[in-house]
């Protein structure tokens, strides 16, 4: 169960750490688009939990890379941005999901959760 | 902190909290206040969202802090149903949440097989403190609703809190409660207030609206009505164009009898001698230019003109002097006349100068129902009916001026004339 969580908030990164490393999962951050493709790449996670504001490269950028290069990897937008369009091409690029903050954790936990029982579910078959 | 130091840090607080009007503001200087001075790896402040009904972190202060804007707790979460739900909770406090405490009560031995859903529940609740770092809770409450929960994490220096500090913390927590919620009502108010204000200003500004269209309207119907005055001059042949002459003989008299013409009393008596026959236009013009003498019949239609005139002017509001001024020019000063059979100075003043002039020229121009005469013959008749149909005064002041005039000219039939005409 390996994750991936990129925001330019280190806070955030932080605290979404340890709160899935409590959850026994292996975790790893990335504070910017760059550095989230780089960390992909190495670590090969399950799970991707994105920011799309970021600085440089955003989240939406990096959602259209990672789809490309690693087709399996789930990935999981999680931002403040709400609109239409926005939410309509994330999916389009093949987002699986799109979670807006302020953020329910007991949601979140059980979407990534949900995330990879399917990749595991998939794999087997 | 010591038991003073409590006193006078809530002292301080609750004259702070009167002051501030901001209750984001005011919260934030509560976290603050609480990591500085009791010395807290963190203090976050969950609130109540109303529009969305959700509890969102509005600050958080300290090493561990919890990111604002990242989390929202659900009113079906755990830790606000502990606060919110009003059934009895077994026997832990619910004045605040201790983390300490739940362990306690989770290791005791007397969670046993029928306590399960509590011990779910209880377990669930561990979890999110574990989540949020928090070693003790502590809820607002305005009247009974959950406004929101402070949320503390351990003390630096180590130990537990006192009894003291959470009570500190509980009476912090409510006066916050209480502050955020006069807050709410002060801004709730002042926004129906504006409303209030906003609605006033364009019933004034439709009002204005209004009261110009009324004045456009009013003007349009002045112009209507000069046009109508015109009419009923160029009708008959002999006085057409002699308004200007009838205005200047007018102001002329009033002068002379010293009438004080400022203000609106100058246009006043230039409006009347415009407008005293525009009744005329309601009287046919085989009667109006009949060049012979009129039928009793005929007179009775011909006597209504002033009152059709006044009739007309009835919509002006700013010609209701006027319009009196119309309804009158034919009162003689004896009280023979018509409409009414007003008497001296009942008769309005301008209305017995519009007579005098009037009848002047209706002597020296030549009408279709009698040849004009020499302006002698003009003031014997006006000197010969003075006190009977005019007013003495009127007739010897507008004599008077008409001679100074005369003289003034040196060319007495020319200008006679022109001042008649």
């Amino acid at each position: 169960m390996k994750l991936l969580i990129v925001d330019d908030e280190v806070e955030i990164c932080d605290f979404l750490k340890s709160f899935f490393e409590e959850r026994n999962y292996e975790v790893k951050t990335a504070s910017s688009g760059q550095a989230a493709l780089t960390a992909a790449e190495q670590f090969k996670p399950n799970v991707v939990l994105l920011d799309i504001k970021m600085p440089g490269m955003d989240g939406i950028q990096v959602l259209g890379t990672l789809k490309k290069k690693f087709p399996r990897m789930k990935v999981i937008m999680v931002t403040a941005l709400e609109t239409r369009d926005k939410i309509e091409e994330c999916l389009r690029l093949g987002a699986d999901n799109y979670i807006t903050k302020p953020l329910s954790l007991e949601y979140l936990e059980n979407d990534v959760r949900e995330k990879i029982e399917a990749l595991t579910s998939s794999g087997a078959s | 902190m010591t038991s003073y130091d409590y006193q006078e840090a809530l002292k301080n607080a609750a004259k702070t909290m009167v002051r501030v009007k901001n209750p984001r503001r005011l919260l934030k200087m509560i976290v603050r206040f609480i990591v500085k001075e009791v010395g807290l790896s963190h203090a976050s402040i969950l609130m109540f969202d109303q529009l969305k009904s959700r509890y969102i972190f509005v600050d958080s202060k300290g090493s561990h802090r919890i990111p604002i804007n990242l989390i929202k707790l659900d009113q079906s979460n755990p830790l606000i149903q502990w606060f919110s739900d009003p059934a009895p909770k077994a026997k832990l406090n619910k004045d605040f949440l201790a983390c300490t405490e739940l362990t306690s009560w989770l290791q005791n031995s007397e969670m046993t097989h029928h306590n399960a859903p509590l011990k779910a529940r209880l377990l669930q609740l561990k979890d999110v403190l574990e989540t949020l770092k928090a070693t003790v809770c502590v809820p607002g409450f305005y009247k009974d609703e959950l406004l929101g929960v402070l949320i503390l994490g351990n003390k630096l220096k180590g130990g537990q809190f006192s009894l003291e500090e959470i009570s500190f913390f509980q009476t912090l927590a409510n006066d916050a409660s209480m502050a955020i919620k006069t807050a709410e009502y002060q801004e709730d108010l002042l926004s129906k207030n504006l409303q209030l204000e906003k609605q006033k200003r364009e019933l004034e500004i439709r009002l204005q609206e209004i009261a110009e269209l009324r004045k456009k309207e009013q003007e349009t119907y002045y112009q209507i009505v000069m046009s109508l005055a015109q009419e009923v001059n160029a009708k008959d042949p002999y006085t057409a164009g002699h308004l200007k002459g009838v205005e200047r003989l007018g102001i002329m008299t009033a002068q002379e009898m010293g009438y004080d013409l400022s203000g609106r009393k100058k246009d006043v008596l230039v409006a009347s001698l415009h407008l005293h026959d525009v009744g005329k236009i309601g009287v046919p013009d085989h009667i109006l230019l009949k060049p012979a003498s009129l039928t009793e019949e005929e007179w009775k239609i011909m006597r209504q003109h002033p009152s059709k005139g006044a009739k007309i002017l009835e919509p002006l509001s700013g010609f209701k002097e006027v319009a009196n001024v119309v309804l009158h020019h034919h009162e003689n000063y004896d009280g023979t006349g018509y409409p009414d059979g007003l008497r001296g100075e009942k008769i309005p003043l301008e209305a017995r100068i519009v007579s005098v002039v009037d009848s002047f020229h209706a002597i020296v121009s030549k009408r279709c129902y009698s040849k004009g005469q020499p302006i002698d013959a003009a003031f014997k008749e006006l000197e010969r009916c003075a006190g009977t149909q005019f007013d003495p005064h009127v007739v010897e002041a507008f004599i008077r001026a008409y001679k100074r005039t005369l003289n003034g000219k040196h060319h007495k039939e020319e200008s006679a004339h022109r001042l008649a005409s």
